[in-house]
């Protein structure tokens, strides 16, 4: 008897040791300073070592980084046992109004916030990010879903969404392989509102007939890349960022927000409730909307910045190209929160697109 | 002689086909662009932002770590199973039998969210417990059809003569059995640590999050895009292991004729 | 020798707890219903059946992975063949090289396949070189094809290597008697060594078609618009919109074709062995 289980008990524990294996060890030799702890993506800015290293000093705190796969993943961590634990998160509109519903995050004093002035007006003004009005989240970084092209090969001025329902550059466009976007994208064709169709018929026939078009769907941004750079595409959906990126790397793609508008996004800070150190929280997330922050990692490739200020020092063509000015913010849809049954909804309407 | 020369010409192309994508990516790993654009430019700017790029480099040591782990338990859990099944006369033999086998029958996909699903079941996070565990059931059955398959040709009244000269059982094992089922035990644990290394789908559904491995780096790099560095990574494991290989090929030239017997 | 249960309950309550019992967790989940305050339902199935589409998108996957499988037997058992029963030096050194791509990862093989396949890509700098096309564009990628083409790269290994256990288990002298009773080299293949190597193909089809049903990397980056497969559906299920309980009915009912197709399989493989 007891050799039978000891057998079983020593495979387990060699599997949870090696199990430990796995993650590198982290020496704790900060202990008696304050711990900041920080929800968000990998290598998103705030972990960047060298940012770290200097709010740890100047503040004398130690900043731990939590990662998330998904905002669905987020708003779980603070359902079951987050609370209390973690201080700061990068929330989006696709689960703020169910985490301030639930309770779950702090309202933020924005007068304490001395960067909350440089903010474009229009991000302050996002719906998901307050409630009563009390603020519950603040912006920090955002990017929009545009027009693609290779300027080598299409000379005429594009500037419309209609440019990839166009025959003349059938086997040559690229579609996005994502319900949210393909939906939105066709509402903004068919002149519906895109957070709010009314029709998803029309949206699903309007689809349908754009996939005779594409060359293909793509799923990640680098998909896109290889296909532009192999000249299998010539104009499509894409990111502002990545577009930005391709083009320094010298490939000839231009960018642009068609007139109907474009699909955008923000992600935003927020504290978590019952922080234990709300007031460095809210000065992490002023440092995170600092000129200085936003300025060097928009240089470096980030997204765009919200500090008006940022604009300023950055090259204008650049400005320009990504639409880091009033006049084009108010031209994107920014991606609203929907329900899961609304998801489900559209998922299916865009699977079926697919299988078709 | 005409039936060998037409032999190893299929066995050329069959070689051709296997390894074209792989020649085409360790040639991309030396091109410049960084979309794999053509014509061809020599470059070795990759493999310098390789030697820069911790992120990857943890992600290939992570693979590796958890792949080496996957063969060392595989080979054990099949060797246990295996001297068991070989000799027992049990009434379970049959179920026990369908049941390491079943691993096989699942795709991948399913197991893994099978897995989340028990996780999430338990109110648990994502963990590398699992992780491995997941790795080590889907390389398993391979492991024990290697093995199994050397067990079943060994002539095992060599170890009754053993015991009825006197020795104990763990002397056998250690003496006799061991020695003779080694190659198997090697080669089973080879076939374990390449399909848990290669595994992304069970490590995309488990991985705990602010982690990765190899395989998830490269289908993550949905927000910064993937550069050929991945294909020098990718040479640079396939030049090694090569080397590896070749290296054992010589230690050990006399046992691995039994290699996939 | 029951005493000596101890070697195999490590394994076997592994293989119970983390396969088996999951499993049954899935089909749980799959009954029930989404939102807040979920109670058991048989909607998710209902939805799956009602949708035309969802059916269309099995039954292509299935098919996809038949042909798979049908490939990676014509391809793999004269290889296996030429290994075990033709040549007589370098088996070693071959099976080795068969298992070395496995260690390139499955997702850069991918974009490898496209770089290779895509218009004016390698394959169709090399055939042009060749006058084995016209000017005309390949046409490959982004096509049914190119993701056969691709599954084929990364199972037909495992096919190889089961097939040519089966070959070489058998015992020579069957086919020397064969011989000696002048049967040609046809009939011998076909009345001796097809048959026994029966075993080999039955198993080598399951490893081929089990996971191509569950594949959903490749039909994503090689089969553009037309791309869609269970396993994407799946995925998106779980990653994009977290209908987990809608993504367990669809895996349940897969698992379910994996085990009828197996239950085929070896009943096939009992009747003419």
């Amino acid at each position: 008897m007891l050799k039978k289980s000891l057998g079983l008990i020593i495979i387990f524990i060699l599997l949870i040791v090696s199990a430990f294996g796995c993650s590198s060890s982290k020496s704790s030799t900060d202990k008696g300073k304050k711990e900041l702890v920080i929800v968000n993506w990998k290598d998103y800015g705030s972990d960047d070592p060298a940012v770290v290293k200097e709010f740890e000093k100047k503040y004398n705190v130690k900043i731990t980084h939590q990662y998330m796969a998904s905002e669905e993943e987020l708003l779980t961590k603070l359902r079951t046992g987050g609370v209390g634990k973690i201080d700061l998160i990068l929330p989006n509109a696709s689960i703020l109004p169910v985490a301030i519903k639930e309770n779950l995050l702090e309202e933020i004093d924005t007068t304490k916030l001395s960067n909350y002035q440089y903010i474009f007006d229009q991000f302050k003004k996002l719906p998901e990010n307050q409630k009563d009005n009390k603020v519950y989240a603040v912006p920090w970084v955002w990017g929009s879903t545009g027009l693609a092209y290779n300027s080598n090969e299409i000379k005429e001025n594009v500037d419309t969404v209609n440019i990839l329902w166009d025959k003349k550059y059938k086997g040559k466009i690229a579609f996005r392989d994502d319900f949210n976007d393909a939906v939105m994208t066709a509402a903004l064709a068919l002149g519906q509102n895109p957070n709010n169709p009314s029709d998803l018929n029309a949206i699903k026939k309007k689809l349908v007939e754009q996939k005779q078009l594409n060359r293909t769907y793509w799923k990640t941004g680098d998909e896109f890349s290889k296909l532009f750079a192999g000249k299998q595409i010539t104009v499509g959906l894409m990111w502002s960022g990545q577009a930005a990126a391709m083009k320094k790397n010298g490939e000839p793609i231009n960018y642009v927000i068609p007139k109907e508008g474009a699909i955008g996004w923000v992600d935003n800070w927020a504290i978590v409730k019952d922080s234990k150190n709300y007031d460095l929280a809210v000065k992490f997330i002023d440092y995170m909307l600092s000129k200085k922050f936003q300025e060097d990692w928009v240089k470096k490739g980030g997204p765009n910045p919200v500090n008006i200020e940022v604009t300023k020092n950055l090259d204008a063509e650049f400005v320009k190209q990504m639409g880091i000015n009033e006049e084009t913010i108010a031209k994107l849809h920014f991606i609203s929160y929907h329900s899961d049954a609304e998801k489900k909804q559209w998922n299916e309407m865009w699977q079926e697109v697919k299988s078709q | 002689m005409i039936k060998k020369g037409f032999g190893w010409l299929y066995t050329g192309i069959i070689f051709i086909f296997l390894y074209a994508p792989i020649a085409v990516l360790m040639l991309m790993s030396f091109n410049k662009s960084q979309y794999n654009s053509l014509p061809f430019q020599f470059s070795t700017r990759w493999y310098k932002d390789l030697a820069n790029d911790q992120t990857l480099i943890d992600a290939s040591l992570t693979s590796i770590y958890i792949a080496a782990v996957t063969a060392i338990f595989c080979v054990i859990l099949a060797t246990m199973l295996m001297l068991w099944i070989v000799q027992t006369k049990s009434k379970w033999k049959k179920w026990i039998d369908s049941l390491v086998i079943l691993p096989l029958t699942i795709p991948w996909l399913i197991l893994g969210l099978a897995l989340l699903l028990l996780l999430n079941f338990l109110k648990l996070d994502k963990n590398y417990f699992v992780l491995l565990i997941g790795h080590i059931i889907v390389s398993l059955p391979y492991t024990v059809m290697v093995i199994k398959a050397r067990l079943q040709s060994l002539d095992l009244t060599i170890n009754e003569a053993s015991a009825s000269l006197g020795a104990n059982e763990w002397t056998t094992f250690r003496k006799i059995t061991l020695p003779l089922l080694f190659p198997a035990m090697l080669a089973g644990g080879f076939l374990a640590f390449v399909i848990s290394f290669d595994n992304f789908i069970l490590s995309y559904f488990l991985i705990p999050s602010g982690h990765s491995t190899l395989p998830i780096e490269i289908y993550s790099s949905i927000k910064f895009g993937f550069t050929p560095v991945i294909n020098a990574v990718s040479t640079i494991i396939l030049a090694g292991t090569t080397i590896v290989i070749l290296f054992i090929i010589m230690v050990m030239k006399a046992s691995l004729k039994y290699l996939f017997k | 020798m029951n005493k000596k249960f101890w070697l195999v309950s490590p394994p076997v309550l592994l293989l119970i707890a983390f396969c088996v019992i999951p499993l049954f967790i899935m089909v749980y989940f799959s009954f029930l219903s989404d939102g807040a305050d979920p109670h058991l339902t048989l909607s998710n199935y209902l939805d799956f059946f009602q949708k035309g589409f969802y059916l269309k998108l099995t039954w292509k996957t299935i098919s996809t992975s038949l042909i798979v499988t049908i490939i990676c037997i014509l391809i793999g058992y004269p290889m296996a063949y030429i290994m075990a029963k033709v040549i007589n030096s370098g088996k070693t050194i071959i099976l080795i090289a068969i298992i070395i791509p496995f260690w390139t990862s499955q997702l850069v093989r991918a974009y490898s396949w496209q770089n290779l396949l895509r218009d004016g890509g390698i394959l169709e700098m090399i055939l042009r070189k060749f006058h084995l096309i016209g000017s005309e564009p390949l046409g490959i990628l982004f096509t049914q094809t190119a993701v056969i083409i691709a599954l084929v790269h990364i199972f037909f290994p495992y096919m190889v290597i089961t097939i040519y256990m089966s070959l070489e288990k058998m015992d020579h002298s069957i086919i020397e008697a064969s011989k000696s009773l002048n049967a040609g080299p046809f009939t011998t293949f076909w009345r001796i060594i097809l048959p026994l190597s029966k075993p080999g193909i039955i198993s080598g089809s399951i490893l081929v078609f089990v996971p191509s049903l569950g594949v959903f990397v490749e039909p994503r980056i090689l089969g553009g618009t037309k791309g869609s497969v269970i396993g994407t559906v799946i995925e998106d299920q779980f990653f994009e919109i977290y209908g987990w309980n809608f993504g367990a009915a669809i895996a349940f009912i897969l698992l379910m074709i994996v085990l009828i197709s197996i239950a085929i399989l070896s009943k096939f493989a009992k009747e003419e062995v």
